[in-house]
């Protein structure tokens, strides 16, 4: 089997690209006041993470960059694109470039690990075959390098749900990548994850930054992760940033201001095993 | 009893008991009401008539006992038209199958977001539910003539309501996270619900096409005595020559494919969990 | 940029090398789907329908839609409410037979309370009951009671105990153990456990379930009352015999209204007691 061409050139994202909230404020619709006033710039290609208690919003920040959740004043530019504002095909099209991967897989768990990951070329299909559900030789390509990538090609005909929680989240990645995005948001991809498989599961996201030249955004709440696999770090505290630097210098106070409390044994996951 | 419940009592402060009797009391008697008033023939109530039972009980079990009876002799004449039963059964379950899954994709809101047309399809829904079965043979029997056809038409009715009801609800029940994940990666709600929503949500659709299957059977049984075809038909005639050995036969028939639909759908059931 | 290009050629080059596991044999499923093809196709081939006949259906629907709520007959509406009244007092009365004789048969039935023997005896009673269609006990009670509402009744009453006993003893089996267990490990006999461990915690579900068949036995009471047992059903099959369709329409219309408050009204109860309120 030779490599289509297309497939190669597919496979590498156009560039990766930059993100920018300007003055984004989120409330929900019952009163919570998530974000307030936040502005900041990621440039192209950086790997960052966003710390921050429970309840910090970080999930609302990075729901913001793909408007899953949408804002409620300032705005959102990724790439080329302002997000805010957008809806119906325009959006759509903008979240095919970002790709994103969650605390809890959010894989279905009924379907095998093939077709799990096939969703990431859903924004690329035509019309008719996005209505008939039919991937083209180029979206398989994609998809199953995709898997190769994340080491799960030899599961791809097992269903999603009967693999271990690490396995399902290198698929979530993997369906990740099949968009070949050219931003990659993680909500707290270890939270769900014993430390081990944590490790691999960062060392994969630091691998594909520096691989793919992707922009990466993952939110932790554990401050040694952060500090070993991003070398910038944001600090949520009630909605607001309260620290913005290079991660590997940030202190225990910086995290104690971030946190609003003292340093307790569970934030720090243990080291690399 | 109030001896060893009366002394913690004196020694420990115990909160004062709920008053919960003055609601339970309301509520039993509001149904008591009910009740009686349902046994009032003045106000249109049931007339219940012990005195009809003492009197003619020696009527039933003298029936009973000819049902008891069965005059196999009859058994040839029974295979045709239950032959048609089950054809009916069947044939009346798949077509409601084929018609169920977009109905019940349009009525549950994780398949479709779009608050009009879910209302729509639930409304018409219930409205045709609420519609008897045997009414609907009745009514289809005026408009279509006598034969298999009105019956089959109101067994998919019948089916239709049943399994978009039941399937519809129990998909809003559940989590789907892979919608979130999907819609992040910029995927249409057909994409989803034809690649991902479907499949994940097929066992629920299965059981409940088994169920009203099982229905069927029972159901298209009856239909004949309204002339919608099947061994009703036969039923009610040999019902009206008072031949109650024949009419053994036909029930006794009944019985066994009721239950061995029953069983059989047990089995699949199982293999299919 | 020039490493990274490097490796991203290196991870999809090295894809083709790298064995795609075959894809698992769908052979047994595809087989049974076949099958079940089949089988429809001989069904449907072979059924005794005249499939031109659908051809006029959509007139027929729209003729006799017309005819029925284009003007419905809301002359004998009067008539027509004191006959579902009479057709809720069945389903009433049927369902509190059906539940007061199902509830402790059903739980005799269950694994762990009564005797193996019983408990097969009444299942197979159970499934007997199940498989005789409502219509079919209605006809044998007609000849005790005649054609009346009371015959209705206690075929609904009846006709239920298959699936009621059913659901009660499947209720009573899916509870956790733990409760009667902690009854059992205090020194509490069989009527100790059914009392203070397996009737508190059926309880909400069964009287759900007591409301459920209320619900099924408003439509089945339409149907007995089509073959005599009197309520909306026999009005219903009259003034279709007599093709007086503006009434039958005005009959259509009463009898789902009622169903759809009824089963409003009944799924409302039936959350809040299962949310303990
Ligand atoms: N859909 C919603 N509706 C209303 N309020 C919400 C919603 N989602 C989040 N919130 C509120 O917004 C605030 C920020 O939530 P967010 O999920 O962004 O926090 P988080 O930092 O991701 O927390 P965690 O670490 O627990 O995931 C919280 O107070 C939360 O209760
Ligand atoms: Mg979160």
């Amino acid at each position: 089997m030779t490599l289509d061409t297309r497939a190669e050139a597919g496979a590498a994202p156009a560039s990766a690209w930059p993100i920018r909230l300007d003055g984004v404020s989120v409330t929900y619709p019952n009163g919570t006041a998530a974000l307030r006033d936040v502005s900041l710039t990621i440039d192209a290609g950086e790997m960052v993470s966003v710390v921050g208690l429970s309840g910090s919003g970080k999930s609302t920040l990075i729901r913001a960059v793909n408007g899953l959740v949408p804002v409620t004043s300032g705005t959102v530019t990724v790439g080329p694109y302002t997000v805010s504002g957008l809806s119906g095909r325009r959006l759509r099209q903008v979240r095919g470039h970002i790709g994103m991967i969650f605390q809890g897989f959010n894989l279905a768990t009924r379907i095998d690990v093939y077709r799990n990951t096939l969703v990431g070329r859903f924004a690329q299909a035509g019309a008719l075959r996005g209505l008939l559900g039919v991937p083209t030789a180029h979206d398989r390509e994609v998809a199953l390098s995709a898997l190769h990538t994340v080491g799960m090609l030899d599961k791809v005909w097992t269903r999603a749900g009967s693999l271990s929680g690490g396995q399902q989240q290198r698929v979530a990645i993997a369906r990740a990548l099949s968009q070949e995005p050219s931003i990659m948001l993680a909500d707290e991809p270890v939270a769900s994850l014993d430390p081990p498989t944590a490790h691999a599961v960062m060392s994969e996201l630091e691998r594909i930054n520096t691989e793919r030249y992707l922009t990466v955004l993952v939110n932790l709440h554990l401050m040694d992760l952060a500090r070993q696999y991003t070398r910038r770090m944001i600090g949520l505290r009630a909605g607001e940033v309260v620290y913005d630097g290079p991660a590997a210098e940030a202190t225990e106070a910086d995290f104690e201001q971030i946190y609003g409390r003292r340093i307790r044994p569970q934030d720090r996951l243990g080291d690399r095993t | 009893m109030s001896g060893t419940t009366a002394e913690p009592a004196a020694r420990f402060e115990v909160p004062p008991r709920p008053r919960t009797w003055p609601r339970r009391a309301l509520i039993v008697s509001a149904l008591a009401a009910f009740t009686v008033a349902t046994c009032l023939p003045a106000i249109g109530g049931v007339e219940i008539d012990l005195g009809a039972i003492a009197r003619n009980w020696r009527h039933g079990a003298a029936n009973l006992s000819a049902l008891l009876q069965p005059n196999w002799a009859f058994f040839p004449r029974t295979v045709q038209p239950m032959l048609e039963t089950l054809q009916m059964a069947f044939v009346g379950a798949a077509i409601a199958a084929a018609l169920s899954v977009p109905l019940t994709l349009w009525a549950a809101r994780p398949t479709n977001p779009n608050i009009l047309t879910r209302s729509a399809v639930r409304a018409v829904v219930n409205v045709f539910r609420a519609v008897p079965d045997l009414v609907w043979a009745t009514i289809l029997v005026a408009m279509v003539g006598v034969g298999a056809l009105p019956g089959l038409l109101a067994l998919v009715l019948f089916n239709v309501g049943i399994v978009v009801k039941l399937v519809s609800e129990a998909i809003d029940s559940a989590e789907h996270p892979y919608l979130e994940a999907a819609r992040a990666g910029g995927a249409t709600q057909h994409q989803i619900n034809r690649t991902l929503a479907l499949p994940q949500n097929l066992p629920l659709f299965l059981n409940q096409w088994l169920y009203a299957l099982e229905l069927n059977v029972r159901i298209s049984a009856i239909l004949g005595i309204v002339g919608a075809g099947g061994i009703g038909r036969l039923l009610d005639e040999r019902f009206g020559f008072f031949a109650y050995g024949d009419v053994s036969v036909i029930i006794l028939e009944i019985l066994v494919v009721v239950l061995v639909i029953e069983a059989a759908s047990n089995i699949l059931r199982r293999r299919l969990a | 940029m020039s490493s990274t290009v490097e490796a991203r050629t290196r991870t999809t080059a090295t894809r083709p090398g790298v064995a795609l596991p075959p894809r698992p044999s769908r052979r047994g499923q595809t087989a049974a789907t076949a099958v079940v093809g089949v089988v429809l196709l001989v069904a449907t081939a072979t059924l005794d329908v005249e499939w031109a006949d659908l051809r006029d259906l959509p007139a027929a629907v729209r003729d006799y839609g017309t005819l029925m709520f284009a003007d419905p007959d809301w002359s004998r509406l009067p008539r027509a409410l004191f006959e579902m009244w009479r057709s809720i007092s069945m389903a009433w009365l049927g369902a509190m037979l059906c539940v007061v004789v199902s509830i402790p048969l059903g739980m005799l039935a269950a694994h762990g309370v009564g005797p193996a023997w019983l408990r097969l005896a009444l299942r197979g009673l159970f499934a007997v009951i199940r498989a005789v269609p409502e219509v079919i006990i209605a006809l044998v009670l007609l000849t005790v009671t005649g054609l009346t509402p009371f015959t209705g009744a206690l075929a609904l009453g009846i006709a239920g105990i298959g699936t009621q006993g059913k659901w009660t003893y499947e209720t009573i089996e899916t509870l956790r153990d733990g409760a009667a267990d902690a009854v059992r490990a205090a020194g509490g006999g069989r009527t100790a456990v059914i009392r203070w461990a397996l009737w508190p915690a059926a309880l909400p579900t069964l009287l759900s379930f007591a409301l459920y068949r209320f619900e099924i036995n408003i439509r089945m009471s339409a149907v007995l009352g089509l073959v005599g047992a009197g309520g909306i059903g026999s009005m219903l099959a009259n003034y279709t015999n007599y093709r007086a369709w503006d009434t039958v329409g005005m009959l259509l219309i009463v009898v789902v209204a009622t169903t759809m408050a009824v089963d409003a009204v009944s799924g409302a109860l039936r959350r809040r007691i299962m949310e303990g309120t």
